[in-house]
């Protein structure tokens, strides 16, 4: 089991890429706009169309920031983006060389699409005839070495895969970065892709929501789901700072427990990407909001951090989002209309394939 | 011009334009814009390392030429005009 109990660490700054824009602001606007289908992508591997949030390509196509970086695949542009958003949002300012910020991110399946490629390249060309830059490209870390270079940061980085829990993970780690001293400020986030591969799985290991609508609180046995991809970034630090969005309090990964304290609102990550979602049925609903909104941004591993940005609007603005699908056969106490609201506490929730449990608590 | 047909020349001048901009992934530079004997390493295009391995690559891809030593390569790989040269120099023409 791993899970800690944080002392708490400040988000002094966010940043999100996603199907609906780049930035907080953005993402307010979506989250208040509610349900929006997804557009179908075309697929190759499955000789069809799939329903998919995926981000804009003029989105990431911003010279401003990803000045000298045409290599970079849409992974690691979604990644830097959102980076540099978060600790723009910071107002911090790093010097250059600074060893004071570590970079940790969080992948399930990291740059499968350049990952796979590499290995067509293989299969096509043989193994002496691949393309360098693919090779270069095909790792999981690349993305932070592009942060870093973009930061002009010296700091550690690394990246972390744990499927469901990826995020989870990397936030926890985090946490020890600061209470070691290895850095002053962690930029912690997650970032994952929608491309060929992921159609696949989604076609042969998931069921489909062809509409787009993920149905968050049926909590099915036979879940669907609407891939989704993009980027959440945030720096956390133990530091005072200016003007935080809220703290992480604690985050955990297979823990069988009920947190102490209980949310306010609890936000299910329940987006058909990890089989059976009855689990979510066994957790106390009394008196606890319930809200999800992958829909937003689609099903994705690392849909947690995207939650969490959501949780931190909601904690900072003191409002409760309406939930863009609001389907609720259990009867459960919904976030049904965006509205202020006193909020200090939210959960984010995760069940993985085995049934076991993640959470993330955010607090003013 | 050593024997090279100058229209084969112009062909393959064109081709390595295209291929470079593309299989490089140039950014705010057309294959037009390239000229003939701008440099592509340093002040010139801007190419580094990297892309010298993936030009090379692009010519066993493209052409079956294996650039076997660095000599070769660095004599070659000057510009657009000295690569095309190799090219023609050691691929049959249509006509062969």
């Amino acid at each position: 089991m791993m899970s800690s109990q944080l002392k708490g660490m400040n988000i002094a700054g966010m940043g999100v890429v996603f199907t609906g824009g780049r930035g907080l602001a953005s993402l307010d606007t979506s989250l208040r706009q509610g349900f929006a289908p997804p557009q179908m992508s075309k697929s190759t591997a499955l000789k069809g169309s799939i329903p998919a949030y995926r981000v804009p390509e003029h989105i990431l196509k911003d010279k401003s920031v990803l000045k000298g970086f045409r290599r970079a695949d849409r992974f690691c542009r979604m990644a830097v983006l959102a980076a540099w958003d978060a600790v723009q949002d910071s107002g911090v300012i790093f010097e250059a060389g600074s060893s004071s910020l570590g970079i940790i991110m969080a992948s399930a399946l990291g740059p499968h699409s350049t990952t796979f490629g590499f290995l067509d390249n293989v299969i096509d060309y043989g193994d002496n005839n691949v393309s360098p830059k693919l090779f270069s490209h095909s790792v999981h870390n690349t993305a932070t070495f592009y942060i870093a270079k973009v930061l002009d940061s010296r700091g550690p980085c690394t990246t972390l895969t744990q499927f469901a829990f990826s995020f989870h993970e990397a936030l926890i780690a985090a946490e020890a970065w600061l209470a070691e001293g290895r850095c002053d400020y962690v930029l912690v986030g997650g970032v994952d892709e929608t491309h060929t591969v992921m159609e696949h799985i989604s076609a042969q290991k998931l069921r489909i929501a062809n509409d787009g609508r993920i149905r968050q609180f049926d909590f099915s046995e036979t879940p669907i789901a609407a891939p989704g991809e993009g980027a959440v970034f945030f720096l956390v630090t133990r530091q005072p700072t200016d003007k935080p969005h809220c703290r992480f309090a604690s985050a955990s990964t297979f823990d069988t427990k009920e947190i102490a304290k209980r949310p306010d609102i609890r936000m299910v990550d329940a987006d058909g990407m990890a089989g059976s979602e009855s689990p979510y049925r066994g957790l106390d609903w009394r008196d606890v909001y319930a809200a999800g909104y992958s829909p937003i941004f689609g099903s994705t591993m690392i849909g947690t951090g995207f939650h969490c940005a959501a949780a931190a609007l909601m904690l900072k603005g003191q409002l409760r989002y309406a939930c863009p699908i609001k389907d609720n056969p259990h009867g459960l106490r919904l976030c049904e209309r965006t509205e202020p609201a006193s909020i200090e506490r939210i959960e984010c929730v995760r069940f993985n394939c085995l049934g076991k449990k993640a959470s993330v608590v955010l607090t003013r | 011009m050593n024997g090279i047909d100058d229209n084969r020349l112009k062909e393959t001048r064109a081709k390595l334009k295209e291929l470079l901009v593309t299989g490089l992934e140039l950014e705010d530079v057309t294959p037009d814009e390239i000229a003939d004997d701008e440099a592509l390493f340093g002040e010139g295009l801007g190419l580094d390392s990297l892309d010298a391995v993936e030009i090379v690559v692009i010519l066993e891809r493209h052409f079956g030429l294996k650039i076997k030593d660095m000599s070769t390569g660095r004599k070659a790989f000057q510009s657009i005009d000295t690569l095309a040269k190799y090219v023609c120099d050691n691929t049959p023409s249509k006509e062969d």
